[in-house]
C-alpha cells in the first residue's frame, strides 16, 4: 500500500520534474537577449559569435536543443556558466552547501523555538507569553527578510560591532578539510575550536533572520493545532479521569496538535529557499542564492536555469517526503 | 457583493438581485433590513471586537489615500534632486525622514511609492484571478480529462517556492516592472485556479446548482450567475491576502536588482540604494522598510480578519 503509493508520487515527480524542465528551457528561449553574443562579448564579431551559437549548438531547431538539454540535465551537466566560463555544476557543488547550512541551522533553530512557544502559548491563552508568540506569528509574515537581514546587520554589527557584516569566514581564513561541507561541523570535527567559533559567528546573524519567517509559521501552526485539540473529546475524557494537565499535553495532545506543522514542512522550505536568497545577498553568503542573483546581473541563463532546476528539484523532494512522513505519523490519511 | 450573499450557505437559490423581492413589498423590506442589521454586527465584531482588524483598516485605508494623492501631499518633490545641499541629511523638521544620496526627501518618496506598490498588485492580482478563476472553473465544472490536463499544467507551476520561480522569470525577461508584474501574475494565478476549482467542485454538487439545470439553464448561466458568485468570498479573503504578499514579492524582487528600476520610489528598489549607505544613513534603510512592513502587515491582518468574518469554517485562529 504504501509502496504503491510511492511508486505513484515518484511517477509523479518525473511529471513535474518534465514540467520544471519544460519552463525553464522555454523561459530561456524566448527570451530577445542573444546567449552567443552574450558569451562572444559586445566586440566579437559575426563571424565569432556565429561559431559560438554553433559550438553550443545555439543553431538547433528549439526541440533538438530542447532533448540536447534534458540529456545533459540527466548527467547532471547543466552546460557552462557564460559568467565564470566554467561548468555550471562545479558552481553548484561548491555553492549549494553553504545554502544548505544556512537552512538547515535555520530551520532546527525555527522548529526548536516555535513548537514549544506554539505549545505552551495554546496551553496558556492569552497570558504574556501567548503575546509574544502572536507577536512573531504577526511580524514574521509581514516583516521583509531582506530588511530585517539589513537591520540586524546595522545594529549588531553597524552600531556594536558585536558580529561579522557577512560571508562564511573572515577573508584569509582557510576552511575546515572538507568533510560534511558545512564549516561549523566540519571544524568541530577537525577539532579546530578556534575556527568553529569563528563560523558560528558568521552564521548567527543569517540564520536567526532567515529562520524568523519560519519560526512565525511554526508557532501559528502549532498554536492552532493545539487549541483545536485541547477542545475536543477524547482530552476532556482524559482530563476527567484524572490525568496532569503535563501529561495530558505531551502524551495526548501533542502528537495530533502536530500534524498541521508536518504539512507546513513543505511550505517552510520553500520559505527557506526563497529568504535564503535574500539574506544571502545582503550577508555576501556565498551560496546557491546569492550565485543566482549574480547570474541574473549577468544574465547567466544557463546557470539561472541550472540554480532554478536545482531548487524546483530540492523543494519536489522534500515534499514527497512531508507527503511520506504524513502517512506514517497520521495513518487516517488515504491518498489512493 | 454583500459579505451575506457571498457567504456559502446562506444562499438561496436564483438570487441575483434582480431577483429579489424589492423593498416595497413588506416581508421584502422585513429580509432586507434583517440582512442589513446582520451585516452591520459583523462589521461591528469585526472592527471593535478585534482592535487589531480596526488597525490593519485604518493602515490601508491610509495606504490606499496615499496611493491616489500621495505625490500631492508630499512636502517636497520625490525626483527633486539636491546634490550640493542636502546630501543625506539626517531627519529634521524640513525632511523628517532624511534627504537620500542625491538630496530627495525620503518621506516624500516613501509616500509617491505607495502608489507603484497599489498598480502592482492591481495589475498582478487582476491578472491572475481571471485566468485562475477561468483555469479552475472550466476545470471543475467540465471534470475528468479536462479536469486532469489543467490540474497537473497547475501542479507544474506549484512545484516552484512561488518567489523563486518569479525570480526566474523576471530575471530572463528581463529588469522592468512590467516584467516583475508578468512574473508575478504568473506565479499568482495557479493558487486561484486550485482555490476556484474545489469552489466549483463543491458548489455544483448542491441543491440550487440541481434546481438550476432541472428548470433548464445553461451551463455557462449556471456557471457565471449562480456557482461562480458563491465562491466568491473566498477568492475575496485570498484577494485580501496575497496583495501584501504582492508588494512584498515585488520590493523583494525590486531590492534583487529585478523589479522597479531607479529613480523609482518603489520602496525594495529603494532599499536596494540604501544598502550601499546604511553605516551612515539609518533612516535611509530604516523607513521604508516599515512602510513595507505596516503595509503587508495591514493587508495580512484585514485578510485574516476577513477570513474569520466571512468563512468561519477555515479559521486559522
Amino acid at each position: 500500500m504504501i509502496v504503491r503509493l510511492i511508486v505513484r508520487r515518484m511517477l509523479f515527480l518525473v511529471l513535474v520534474l518534465f514540467g520544471i524542465s519544460l519552463i525553464t528551457f522555454t523561459l530561456s528561449h524566448v527570451v530577445p537577449a542573444d546567449p552567443a553574443r552574450m558569451i562572444a562579448g559586445p566586440r566579437a564579431s559575426k563571424s565569432t559569435v556565429e561559431k559560438i551559437r554553433h559550438q553550443y549548438g545555439l543553431d538547433d531547431p528549439a526541440p533538438v536543443q530542447y532533448v540536447n538539454y534534458v540529456k545533459g540535465v540527466l548527467r547532471l551537466d547543466f552546460g557552462t556558466s557564460f559568467a565564470s566560463r566554467k561548468p555550471v555544476r562545479d558552481d553548484l557543488e561548491r555553492y549549494l552547501p553553504a545554502t544548505i547550512e544556512l537552512g538547515l541551522y535555520a530551520f532546527i533553530l525555527a522548529t526548536a523555538i516555535g513548537v514549544p512557544l506554539g505549545v505552551a502559548s495554546a496551553v496558556k491563552r492569552d497570558s504574556w507569553l501567548d503575546t509574544i508568540s502572536r507577536f512573531i506569528s504577526i511580524s514574521g509574515l509581514a516583516l521583509p527578510v531582506f530588511w530585517l537581514a539589513l537591520m540586524v546587520q546595522f545594529v549588531f554589527f553597524g552600531k556594536l560591532g558585536w558580529l561579522p557584516d557577512g560571508q562564511r569566514l573572515p577573508i584569509g581564513v582557510d576552511p575546515p578539510r572538507t568533510i560534511t561541507s558545512l564549516y561549523a561541523v566540519d571544524a568541530l570535527i577537525t577539532g579546530d575550536l578556534n575556527l568553529f567559533w569563528l563560523s558560528v559567528q558568521h552564521l548567527i546573524m543569517p540564520v536567526v533572520v532567515l529562520a524568523y519567517g519560519s519560526l512565525a509559521v511554526i508557532t501559528r501552526m502549532v498554536r492552532g493545532g493545539m487549541i483545536e485539540v485541547l477542545n475536543q473529546d477524547y482530552i476532556r475524557t482524559a482530563r476527567a479521569k484524572g490525568l496532569g494537565k503535563n501529561t495530558i499535553v505531551v502524551r495526548h495532545a501533542l502528537k495530533n496538535a502536530l500534524l498541521p506543522a508536518v504539512t507546513s514542512l513543505g511550505l517552510q522550505v520553500g520559505l527557506l529557499l526563497s529568504g535564503a536568497f535574500l539574506v544571502e545577498l545582503v550577508f555576501s553568503w556565498p551560496g546557491i542564492g546569492r550565485y543566482s542573483v549574480q547570474a541574473i546581473q549577468q544574465i547567466d541563463y544557463n546557470a539561472i536555469m541550472a540554480t532554478t532546476l536545482v531548487i524546483a528539484l530540492i523543494f519536489v523532494l522534500m515534499n514527497l517526503v512531508v507527503d511520506i512522513l504524513y502517512l506514517f505519523l497520521d495513518p487516517r490519511i488515504d491518498y489512493s | 457583493m454583500s459579505s451575506e450573499q457571498a457567504r456559502p450557505g446562506t444562499f438561496v437559490p436564483g438570487t441575483p438581485a434582480e431577483d429579489q423581492p424589492g423593498p416595497e413589498t413588506p416581508l421584502g423590506g422585513l429580509v432586507k433590513r434583517r440582512a442589513s442589521n446582520q451585516m452591520r454586527r459583523n462589521l461591528k465584531r469585526f472592527l471593535i471586537g478585534n482592535r487589531l482588524n480596526l488597525i490593519g483598516v485604518i493602515i490601508v485605508v491610509i495606504f490606499f489615500f496615499l496611493a491616489m494623492f500621495g505625490e500631492a501631499v508630499a512636502p517636497h518633490d520625490p525626483y527633486k534632486q539636491d546634490i550640493t545641499g542636502s546630501k543625506l541629511l539626517a531627519p529634521s523638521t524640513t525632511h523628517i525622514f532624511g534627504t537620500d544620496e542625491l538630496g530627495r526627501d525620503v518621506f516624500s518618496r516613501i509616500l509617491a511609492g505607495t502608489r507603484v506598490s497599489l498598480q502592482v498588485a492591481v495589475v498582478v492580482l487582476t491578472f491572475a484571478v481571471i485566468f485562475g478563476t477561468l483555469v479552475g472553473a472550466v476545470s471543475g465544472f467540465f471534470g475528468g480529462i479536462v479536469d486532469e490536463i489543467l490540474m497537473r499544467f497547475t501542479d507544474m507551476f506549484l512545484a516552484f517556492p512561488a518567489l523563486i520561480l518569479a525570480i526566474a522569470i523576471a530575471a530572463t525577461l528581463g529588469k522592468s516592472l512590467t516584467n516583475t508584474m508578468i512574473a508575478l501574475a504568473t506565479v499568482f494565478w495557479p493558487w486561484y485556479a486550485r482555490l476556484v476549482r474545489a469552489q466549483v467542485l463543491s458548489i455544483r454538487e448542491r441543491e440550487f446548482v440541481e434546481a438550476g439545470r432541472s428548470i433548464g439553464l445553461s451551463s455557462s448561466r449556471l456557471m457565471f450567475r449562480h456557482i461562480l458568485p458563491n465562491s466568491a468570498s473566498v477568492v475575496i479573503i485570498q484577494i485580501t491576502l496575497d496583495v501584501g504578499f504582492a508588494i512584498l514579492s515585488t520590493s523583494s524582487l525590486s531590492f534583487i536588482g529585478l523589479g522597479a528600476q531607479p529613480p523609482s520610489p518603489e520602496w525594495g528598489t529603494m532599499l536596494s540604494t540604501a544598502r550601499n549607505y546604511f553605516r551612515d544613513a539609518w533612516w535611509y534603510t530604516t523607513f521604508p522598510g516599515v512602510a513595507l512592513t505596516l503595509t503587508v502587515f495591514a493587508f495580512n491582518v484585514l485578510g485574516d480578519g476577513l477570513q474569520d468574518a466571512l468563512d468561519p469554517r477555515s479559521s486559522r485562529r
